[in-house]
């Protein structure tokens, strides 16, 4: 099988398996009903080789991105050798490598000649998947079974053959028809994947394919080995917070890093992080090690292939039990956005050495969601704030933070809704979103602005879940960059009264009328503010997204020197 | 006798077919003039002067001309190096940042370093105006014009060339965008005005005030291209009819262009899609995939009938929401620099070395391997006869860059890395390709493909390998491809108004009227463009997703249908496209349908240069043999001596079997070992899969005579 390497034939491939994935992600896109996949597009697709290893992805929310290898080797082996050519299996469950509850997964394995020769996956957050409260983030759950039906592997199809029965079983505990829907669309894009694969492996020959891939998994270990070399040897730490775990007032808990950095090698270890929460704050593996790769490769070459071979040079560790990766049968919907605070503690240990290549502090997501009955057509509405939650990113050496681009999980993969669209499909009234000035931690580079939103709610018996962080602790700066600003949700009754939700809450009753307000803040800055240019600076005066006082009194600026 | 002539700027040529019924369209190319590009048009028109027999002076031919059709990158290349006017926006209060925020998205997730774009109009230039209209268009806050007036107060101190007017809703009811353009109009005389309803009025927001933007920031450009261009025409005498190419393929008049400016945004490839199905006419087909290869860049389309459309284009990061052709483009041409990644891995572009230096064999300093570097080396492109000799390569140049670049590191000879970076950049537009074919629902196999553009016969065959193509069609203008179709091209108006309703409620004499009333506007300007009755057509769409969907999918609708209130037959062509796009339909489900849009294109048929058939001359092709060189033929990763072809001497019915050459001065056309060559019967070369004689009957003597 040690066939010769055609050195073209490798770019082929490479390219090849790239543009299948993204062929799986369009089909995804266009498919799909719900918003939180057709706008947000919170899914990913993906091609593994037959024994799970990771050809190709298309994450279109980099908290994905490695989220689907773990659980597609777990899956060879629940089901060993009475995997058949035209199977279909399901996954969403956290205790065997699922990264979220709502993260529902679909794998189908290809074979060529009888052979299994690889796997097409696609995973994506399904608008609800069962449990105590539709959507699935419910701040009182202790335990899995307050958020979600599990789905261990089970398949729902063999042989070709859709088996009813479970179906049903799965979709009897599901409140939403629409997800029926989706996840049929994760399974058309499986199969979009595997048709354009076979085409491949027709044309060249699996033994062609084998060695390819293998070779094609090392020169991608290389790039990614080399990108390590690049970082001095060396023992670092950070940590990063997270506030409130929904049940009890004042708590706080720290995420602590410890990265080693040998030659071509690197490990982070979080043995020494808080334990698990009693609450549904709480990591999982999965989802965890997707957050330090995806603030590992924003610190590296951007166009290194997303395969195998990219993180075989990456060790992970993080022991049972801690927040970052909860023991059964804990409740974990809020596990993906501990990503936040885990990348903060990564900026934070690396800034020393890497000082060209970390960021400042990013604003941290609060998000909320509010649903109700559109009093026009007495339909049920949901909407989430997309446009309320996107905060600045932290400034970097040499770039300032990218304005209203959204928490690091997401990285500007997360879309405001149009304005006109969203006065069409929920009830309210949009008031402002625009860019919030002086938000943005100052610094000689500064952070991205965040952005204020307000709008008016238009139904009765309105419920708003919160979930997220940043308005305990803002964004950090760097290097003498400043920290940035708080984040908030304030509800103005009808009535007068202001109420203020906890940063993981469900309100119910909200009446019509109601003024909503949020502000997701900046990121932080980075570098000495004085040292800022000013010629920029004038400008930002000018635009009005930095206020005459702040840039006198944070950056120095003597209003006789924009003359 | 009418004389047409098709003029297509591009970065560095000036492309011009023209044509006179009954005669061979005739091609000239001339160097482009970046700083006024109007003066290559004058250049153009008098080197086809001399060449006209008896030759004439340009003051004596100019006024034989009947028409100009002219396509330019005028407003495309502003938008792209970002020097566009200096403009001002009106807009709602509280959401005046949406221009600047793009929704929020960073295209490159991993990459922070990746900045956002400089937004089209600077956020002090922005007046967020108070004045309300609620999501069905009922005013619930009035406009309030003393803002609007301080608005311009500031435009006017700080020399703003364009304002944009985009509210809130608009689309629902246009008053307050009216009431403010007609204070702008008294106010600022001389600045160029874009008002979003009269533009675009239909839902989204951001999209909206993005093309409303876009057309401020270049129609100051075009008014003033457009003033040298007409200018200059009327001094050397022409009088005829010019009408400008639009990013929708079809053609409108000067004075709607300088309104409109934003339609121009891709008029430099729109007229390629089209004459693609010009050509492929002489095989019985109406479909084909069309692809133009220049020296940065690779463009794919796809025609059924007619070109497809898309309403959701971007350039340079700013969404355009006006219907444009789907072209879409990649970084593969010509220049296109190789290179290897930090794995080793072999990659084209999508650097490119453009046209200066350019590739390292023009000899002009450019010391990295391009594309047309490997084509050298492999045979295709004879380095003393490219452009018909009139510039040599420098093959020594070629190999030594390959060398250092590619083949040493990579261990390989110099023709090896050649080959490779052939083929990586053949896979690369393949990849292309697929975009708008298999992402678009449609089956590439059962297209015929027209490679244009000077080096994109050299690659079409391993293109067509990749992806299964049986059929090529090129084209004898194929290096002028574009230019050609602006000529085939139909006077086309776009119109759109928001119009919400579930199929079960839908208001019929509401509809009718919004329909009418787009037809009137359409004919109003088709009057303007002096079109008869009897040549124009007016063309319905309905935009329409299934209810909880977020992407509408937009069909035709026959108006008869509308006329007759066939809920059900519109249902089942809403369905049956779905399907098509998306492989599933909820027909059976009987998901509920609504309408989001309802589109009128106005259409004004334009006269068409002549299908003129050849002279049948055989199938031997002997006498335009001139010669034989090595090559390198992909299917066996070899250099072989074959045959090589005089194109211009080539005729209806000659034969070539691959692997061959055939050159003309403008083109190479590589035959590979696995496609045959047939001339057609508008003297186009028709490769075909080897044994598959069937795809080119019409160039066969005997089935031909078999068919009759």
């Amino acid at each position: 099988m040690a066939m010769k390497i055609d050195p073209i034939l490798l770019s082929v491939y490479a390219r090849t398996f790239k543009s299948i994935t993204d062929e799986m992600s369009i089909s995804m896109e266009q498919t799909t009903r719900s918003p939180i996949l057709c706008e947000a597009k919170d899914y990913v697709t993906g091609l593994y080789d037959g024994d799970g290893n990771m050809l190709e992805q298309t994450e279109n929310l980099p908290i994905l991105a490695f989220s689907l290898a773990p659980v597609c080797k777990y899956i060879k082996e629940y089901f060993g050798d009475e995997i058949y050519p035209g199977d279909v299996i399901f996954h969403n469950d956290v205790f065997s490598l699922g990264n979220q509850n709502n993260d529902v997964a679909v794998f189908k394995p290809v074979f060529l000649d009888g052979k299994l020769v690889a796997w097409t996956a696609v995973k994506g957050h399904q608008a609800d998947i069962g449990g105590n409260v539709a959507g699935g983030y419910n701040p009182n759950a202790v335990e899995v079974w307050q958020e979600a039906l599990r789905i261990p592997p089970v398949k729902v199809v063999e042989r070709g053959k859709l088996r009813k029965d479970v179906w049903n079983l799965i979709f009897a505990n599901v409140r939403l028809d629409i997800v029926q829907h989706d996840m049929k669309a994760e399974m058309g894009a499986c199969t979009v994947g595997e048709r354009r694969l076979l085409e491949l492996l027709n044309k060249y020959g699996v033994d062609s394919y084998e060695s390819h891939k293998q070779a094609l998994f090392d020169a991608t270990r290389k790039m990614m080995e080399a990108e390590i070399a690049k970082i001095p040897n060396g023992n670092y730490s950070g940590e990063g917070y997270v506030y409130y775990d929904g049940r009890h007032v004042g708590s706080k808990f720290t995420i602590r890093v410890d990265i080693e950095v040998k030659d071509r090698h690197i490990r982070f270890d979080y043995s020494r992080t808080d334990p698990q929460t009693n609450g549904f704050v709480n990591g999982t593996f999965t989802s965890s090690a997707s957050a330090t790769i995806l603030t590992l490769l924003q610190m590296v070459n951007p166009d290194i292939p997303h395969n195998e071979g990219m993180v075989q040079p990456i060790e992970i560790v993080i022991p049972e039990g801690t927040l970052l990766n909860a023991a059964y049968p804990k409740a974990t919907t809020f596990g993906n956005h501990l990503c936040p605070p885990n990348a903060d503690a990564i900026q934070r240990a690396l800034a020393p050495v890497l000082p060209d290549r970390v960021t400042a502090g990013w604003n941290n997501l609060l998000a909320s969601l509010t649903t109700g009955i559109d009093p026009r057509n007495n339909e049920k509405y949901v909407d989430i704030g997309f446009m309320g939650l996107k905060g600045g990113s932290g400034a970097m050496r040499g770039t300032d933070g990218y304005d209203h681009i959204g928490m690091i999980d997401a990285s500007g993969g997360v879309l405001d809704q149009d304005y006109e669209m969203f006065e069409q499909q929920t009830p309210h009234t949009l008031i402002k979103h625009e860019l919030l000035p002086d938000s943005a931690g100052a610094g000689e580079w500064r952070g991205g602005l965040g952005v204020e939103t307000i709008f008016e709610i238009g139904s009765d018996d309105t419920q708003l879940v919160t979930f997220g962080d940043g308005d305990f602790e803002p964004a950090f700066g760097l290097f003498g960059g400043f920290d940035a600003g708080l984040n908030f949700i304030r509800l103005r009754y009808p009535d007068g009264q202001t109420v203020v939700p906890k940063n993981k809450d469900l309100i119910t009753g909200v009446p019509r009328g109601t003024v909503y307000h949020q502000v997701a803040s900046g990121g932080g800055g980075y570098g000495d503010p004085k040292k800022r240019d000013r010629k920029v600076l004038a400008e930002e005066i000018r635009n009005g997204v930095i206020s005459p006082e702040a840039a006198h009194q944070m950056y120095g600026f003597d209003p006789k020197e924009a003359a | 006798m009418t004389l047409k002539i098709g003029i297509d700027v591009g970065g560095t040529f000036t492309d011009f077919v023209v044509t006179r019924d009954g005669a061979e369209p005739a091609i000239f190319k001339t160097l482009s003039t970046p700083s006024d590009p109007s003066i290559a048009v004058v250049n153009g028109l008098t080197d086809i002067a001399a060449g006209m027999n008896p030759q004439l002076s340009l003051e004596a031919f100019a006024p034989t001309i009947d028409t100009i059709v002219h396509g330019t990158t005028v407003t495309t290349n502003a938008t792209l190096t970002g020097t566009g006017a200096k403009c001002g926006l009106l807009t709602t209060q509280g959401v005046r940042d949406a221009l600047e925020m793009r929704r929020g998205i960073r295209e490159e997730q991993y990459n922070n370093r990746y900045t956002n774009v400089k937004p089209l109009v600077p956020r002090y230039l922005r007046a967020g105006i108070a004045g309300r209209l609620d999501r069905s268009g009922v005013e619930t806050a009035p406009l309030d014009l003393d803002e609007v007036k301080q608005a311009i107060d500031l435009f006017k101190q700080e020399g703003v060339q364009a304002v944009s007017i985009c509210f809130m809703n608009s689309f629902a009811n246009p008053l307050h965008e009216q009431a403010a353009a007609e204070l702008v109009r008294r106010e600022m005389p001389g600045a160029y005005l874009s008002v979003s309803t009269d533009l675009l009025p239909s839902i989204r927001f951001y999209e909206r005030v993005s093309t409303t933007a876009l057309n401020s920031y270049v129609g100051p450009k075009l008014n003033h291209y457009l003033d040298q261009l007409v200018g200059r025409l009327k001094g050397i005498g022409f009088h005829g009819l010019l009408l400008i190419m639009q990013s929708n393929g079809g053609v409108i008049s000067p004075q709607l262009a300088r309104e409109k400016a934003a339609l121009t945004l891709l008029s430099g490839p729109a007229g390629g899609p089209g004459a693609g199905l010009f050509y492929v006419r002489a095989h019985g087909q109406n479909k084909c995939i069309t692809t133009d290869m220049g020296g940065t860049s690779f463009e794919a389309s796809v025609a059924v009938g007619s070109p497809m459309i898309k309403n959701d284009g971007e350039i340079a990061r700013h969404k355009i929401a006006l219907p444009m052709l789907d072209i879409h483009t990649i970084g593969a041409g010509g220049g296109s620099i190789g290179w290897l990644d930090e794995g080793g891995l072999l990659r084209m572009g999508p650097q490119s070395a453009g046209a200066d230096p350019g590739p390292a064999c023009y000899g002009k300093g450019g010391r990295l391997p391009a594309t047309t570097d490997a084509n050298v080396v492999l045979g295709y492109l004879d380095p003393d006869f490219f452009a018909g000799g009139k510039m040599k390569l420098d093959a020594a140049a070629a190999r030594k860059a390959i060398e250092e670049h590619i083949a040493r590191p990579m261990g390989l000879s110099i023709e090896e890395a050649a080959a490779g970076m052939y083929r990586v950049a053949c896979n690369n537009m393949a990849q292309g390709v697929r975009e708008v074919t298999i992402k678009r629902g449609f089956d590439p196999r059962e297209f015929p493909f027209i490679p244009a553009g000077g080096a994109g016969p050299i690659h079409s065959c391993l293109i067509c390998q990749e992806l299964e193509i049986p059929l090529q069609i090129v084209p004898r203008e194929s290096s002028v491809l574009c230019a050609f179709g602006m000529l085939m091209s139909e006077l086309k108006h776009d119109f759109v108004r928001t119009f919400v309703s579930r199929f079960e409620a839908i208001d019929w004499t509401r509809l009718a009227a919004i329909i009418d009333e787009m037809s009137r506007e359409g004919a109003r300007q088709l009057t303007e463009e002096r079109i008869p009755e009897a040549r124009r057509r007016y063309d319905v769409k309905l935009d329409c997703r299934y209810i909880k969907q977020y992407h509408e999918v937009s069909f035709v609708v026959p108006r008869e249908l509308i006329d007759r209130r066939d809920t059900a037959a519109i249902a089942r062509a809403f369905h049956a496209e779905h399907n098509r796009l998306y492989g599933y339909s909820l027909e059976q489900e009987n998901t509920p349908v609504e309408i989001i849009n309802v589109r009128v294109q106005a259409v004004g048929v334009t006269d068409k240069p002549a299908y003129r058939e050849e002279a049948w001359a055989g199938a031997d092709a002997a006498r335009a043999l001139k010669g034989k060189r090595a090559v390198y033929i992909p299917e066996t990763k070899t250099f072989r001596e074959i045959p090589v072809y005089d194109g211009h001497r080539m005729r209806y019915g000659n034969r070539i079997d691959g692997p061959a050459m055939i050159e003309q001065e403008t083109t190479a056309i590589f035959v590979s070992a696995s496609y045959d060559c047939a001339v057609d019967a508008l003297g186009s070369f028709a490769l075909f899969q080897k044994g598959r004689e069937d795809l080119v009957k019409s160039c066969m003597k005997d089935k031909k005579e078999a068919l009759v």
